[in-house]
């Protein structure tokens, strides 16, 4: 039988999430910042549809629906995200996050 | 054995558009390398018995959530970032939690069941258009399913519609300038 085992989709998963996670944290553009939040959303798909194949029973489609709803919730953050970094680009003329490091004005 | 071939491919293209996002210059580059990644994490779906999710992970996340991306990295055309570098200190306090999580993750995984394998055979319940409606809108269930947090998405992306519209207008309330606003030039 052809099987793909387990522990090799949870560690690209995991691999995919850290470099997400590295992504945020390091890089200092917004655009890579929000890239990296949406390459985190993914390996958490992942790691949901590779858990749904190994469950038996009746809960084996909850970890196919479950993705749905992160999708659905991207989706919505890139909209919201984006729509947020033009309003502030036009303030900043920058895509440093340094240059968004004061609250007033 | 020719699913862990195609496994591999995906994954191989998968990490190396990863490690393109996170390296690259340009964040056309990034989009491009992560609109790679998507699709072979689609490949992967589909690989793994749920073919829905990696048609909307192509249709939602490449096709429509890339697209906005990239469309907003155009239109912003001073994107190209000559002025900003790609790492600096402070990002090496990025390292290490980025380290200890990665860490943490592949001992969790480690340890799991090394016999605990995902099954490929045809019988086991495929992630379908059909079953996972089933699914969603409980049919044949007392609790009714997901169809109350189905609702609760639409409701979230009418919000999401309406605040970015509304972020993205130039003025608000005032009919003034935005040199005012702003106080400075």
């Amino acid at each position: 039988m052809d099987t793909i085992p387990l522990i090799h989709l949870q560690l690209l998963s995991a691999f995919l999430f850290v470099a997400g996670l590295a992504t945020v944290l390091l890089r200092r553009n917004l655009f890579f910042v929000l890239m990296g939040v949406e390459l985190m959303l993914n390996a958490a798909n992942l790691s949901f549809l590779a858990w749904s194949r190994v469950q038996s029973g009746a809960s084996t489609m909850e970890g196919q629906v479950s993705p749905l709803f992160s999708i659905a919730i991207a989706a919505a953050e890139a909209c919201v995200g984006l729509a947020m970094l033009l309003a502030v680009f036009r303030s900043r003329e920058s895509l440093d996050t340094d240059a968004y490091s004061r609250m007033k004005e | 054995m020719i699913a862990q071939v195609y496994f591999w491919i995906f994954a191989a293209i998968a990490a190396a558009c990863a490690l393109g996002v996170m390296l690259s210059r340009h964040p056309i580059n990034g989009a491009m390398s992560l609109i790679g990644t998507m699709v072979s994490l689609a490949g992967i779906f589909s690989l793994i018995a749920s073919p829905f999710m990696a048609t909307l992970q192509v249709l939602v996340y490449a096709g429509a959530v890339m697209m906005l991306v990239v469309f907003v990295i155009m239109v912003l055309n001073c994107a190209k970032d000559h002025s900003t570098p790609l790492f600096d200190g402070a990002g090496l306090f990025g390292v290490l939690p980025a380290a200890a999580l990665g860490a943490l993750l592949v001992r969790v995984f480690v340890g799991l069941d090394k016999q605990a394998t995902v099954a490929m055979n045809p019988q086991a319940p495929r992630g379908d258009v059909d079953a996972i409606s089933k699914t969603l809108f409980g049919a044949g269930q007392h609790t009714g399913g997901w169809a109350l947090l189905f609702l609760a998405v639409g409701i979230l992306l009418l919000t999401a519609i309406v605040g970015a519209v509304l972020l993205a207008k130039r003025h608000l309330d005032s009919p003034s300038e935005p040199a005012t606003i702003e106080g400075g030039h």
